[in-house]
């Protein structure tokens, strides 16, 4: 049984303009020790799909479908049951790590009622323990740091003290919501080999969003395209990088800069991330696609297997979408 | 921290120096004086009492006197208006009767303010949210000089439940108007201040970490909240804690509470040129005293502010 096992998540905002999905029928597996790279554009549906997990949606956001973890559905849970499951058994971290941290709490106590929650240690065994975490992601002379607030850390350093947050309580599912967005291109590298080693020190199945796909190629396992809230298509990374099956996903790896060509243009997909309340009844990527055919814009695509261990939704046959 | 305090103790002094320097300039630069009536004294009589009051020396000696004394005595002089009482009976008589009101006010109008604003917040949209809007847009337009009246037409004259006025040595039955009268559109303001420093404290990144550490939403608002949505209210409680503590005319003369703020207009009326200087400094001092709690406060509660 996957560990987590999301059935037809459907994410509905209630808006002035009426109500709009963010993300429409999605289903995906996780399995214990699998990462999944969650990838696509500004408003794909990717952050909601993993706050609608975590019972994090906005106050006029709702969740219909089933997000089963280790066999419960997560999207049933009373308030009090689910606020057992955040940060013990799925815990996340976010894109901003400037602002993902109370800046009025010493790290030392955001960290430590972690473990005085869930674990009912004593407040001097918790930050003694979290100084040991913050240690374990490198941040050095962590005993003495662990006591000051957060604007004393830098960006970098403050991503390491989410994730070293988030790994208090041994998750076993670590939700990675951009967690290099908002750094230097150096720190990013620093932050993705640090997930890197604390996923095979922990054993934590890991679903990292992002919408670049040059830190996937070397970590996900498994990859998740997704556009208007649906699923474009779904593999092992390396078949997906190889031979793409969807246009849009074609044009997402046209669009990664590459330093290993003398190409100076950078490519982009033509026109505009969509727009939630005015997708089309047919393919929502249609508006964009170089391949469009006539049926596209009308008739929505089903998600299919095609090869081995993958799923692709596009009425144009795989064999004619190029990289 | 300690030199900061020290710092600003060391710039309050001056400042009051300069404060008091303007008022009684500006106070001698309006026409008339304390002795002026209809019909006008004789020329010998006039002089003599104004030698008596010192108002025949020149203006900046006048000034020098005036500071001296009540620099180094703490004595604010005689009143122009009252004989035989001093500045300091007047206000040793009227200030604790305003700082009752004044500190009971305050404490009524922070408390119910924060609790109903914080409530209306988490329940946005709701009925309570809804009611507790539309309450404090009330209050806030529902001047106290027509609210006070009103106080005394049910309680006293109605109901008969509540004198109508006076002080009684500060018998709580006499507070209770003179506070509610006070402290209602304080509490107003506070309320809406709040409500929407939450809502917005609510809406930040920092809330949806602690979400997603799995605590329980009471622990959300006091340990991660509280703090951050306390801090606008608190730079409006600087200003407005003077406010309340110097008292309101309105109250004072409704309720015939003999609190400062009776003597405050009468001295103007009066050109009681000492009371109102006593009074000025007074209220100068607070202000000056409150403005520093404020900044401790932030200080205290914000890290990233360090003097």
């Amino acid at each position: 049984m996957a560990l987590l096992d999301v059935r037809d998540l459907t994410v509905t905002f209630q808006t002035n303009d009426g109500p709009v999905n963010a993300v429409n029928g999605l289903s995906f597996a996780v399995d214990t020790h699998e990462t999944l790279a969650i990838v696509g554009e500004s408003g794909s549906g990717k952050s909601q799909t993993a706050f609608a997990i975590m019972g994090l949606l906005a106050r006029n956001g709702g969740a219909a479908g089933q997000a089963l973890f280790d066999g419960t559905d997560l999207l049933t849970l009373s308030p009090r049951q689910l606020n057992r499951v955040r940060a013990n058994q799925i815990a996340m971290i976010f894109q901003d790590p400037m602002t993902s941290l109370n800046p009025y709490m010493r790290v030392s106590d955001q960290m430590a009622e972690v473990l005085q929650l869930h674990r009912g240690l004593s407040k001097r065994d918790a930050v003694a323990e979290a100084a040991q975490m913050l240690d374990a992601v490198r941040i050095p002379d962590a005993k003495a740091r662990i006591g000051m607030y957060p604007h004393e850390f830098s960006g970098g350093m403050r991503q390491r003290i989410m994730i070293a947050m988030a790994l208090l309580c041994r998750p076993r599912l670590l939700i990675a919501d951009e967690p290099t967005t908002a750094l230097d291109v150096t720190v990013q590298a620093q932050i993705m080999q640090l997930l890197a080693d604390i996923r095979e020190e922990f054993g934590t199945a890991v679903i990292l969003i992002t919408h670049d796909l040059g830190i996937v190629a070397g970590f996900c396992d498994r990859t998740l395209v997704l556009y208007g809230g649906q699923i474009m298509e779904e593999g092992p990374t390396q078949a997906i990088f190889d031979d793409p099956s969807h246009p849009y996903t074609s044009g997402l790896l046209k669009a990664v800069p590459r330093l290993d060509r003398d190409d100076a243009d950078l490519l982009t997909i033509a026109g505009e991330p969509p727009d939630m309340s005015h997708l089309p009844a047919g393919c929502p990527f249609s508006p964009r696609c170089d391949w469009v055919r006539d049926e596209c814009p009308g008739l929505k695509p089903p998600l299919v297997p095609f090869a081995a261990d993958r799923r692709r939704a596009c009425h144009v046959a795989a064999e004619e979408i190029t990289r | 921290m300690l030199s900061f305090v020290a710092r600003r103790i060391a710039v309050a002094i001056p400042t009051l120096l300069i404060l008091i320097v303007f008022s009684f300039v500006v106070m001698f630069a309006a026409p008339g004086g304390p002795f002026d009536s209809e019909r006008p004294l004789p020329a010998q009589v006039l002089a003599n009492i104004e030698a008596r009051y010192g108002l025949d020396q020149p203006y900046w000696r006048q000034i020098v006197d005036y500071v001296w004394g009540v620099v180094i005595h703490f004595d604010f002089g005689p009143s122009f208006q009252y004989r035989d009482r001093s500045v300091n009976d007047i206000i040793a008589q009227g200030f604790p009767v305003t700082l009752t009101y004044g500190i009971w006010s305050a404490l009524v109008a922070v408390v119910v303010g924060v609790s109903l604003g914080t409530a209306a917040a988490l329940r946005q949209n709701s009925w309570l949210d809804y009611l507790a809007v539309g309450v404090t847009i009330g209050a806030q337009a529902l001047p106290n000089f027509v609210m006070a009246p009103v106080l005394i037409l049910v309680f006293t004259l109605m109901l008969g439940w509540l004198p109508g006025g006076g002080w009684n040595g500060g018998q709580w039955t006499h507070v209770i108007m003179p506070v509610i009268a006070l402290s209602t559109s304080y509490m107003a303001s506070i309320a809406r201040i709040m409500r929407s420093s939450m809502l917005e404290t609510l809406n930040s990144n920092f809330i949806r970490t602690a979400r997603a550490k799995g605590l329980p939403m009471s622990r959300v608002i006091w340990r991660h909240a509280m703090k951050p949505a306390l801090l606008p209210v608190i730079s409006y409680l600087g200003p407005a804690m003077v406010g309340m503590i110097t008292g309101s005319v309105i109250v004072d003369v409704i309720f015939s509470t003999g609190g400062i703020g009776s003597y405050f207009v009468n001295s103007a009326f009066n050109r009681d040129y000492a009371v109102i200087m006593g009074i000025t400094i007074l209220v100068g001092a607070l202000t000056i005293s409150f403005n520093l709690l404020v900044d401790i406060l932030y200080a205290w509660i914000d890290p990233k502010i360090r003097y």
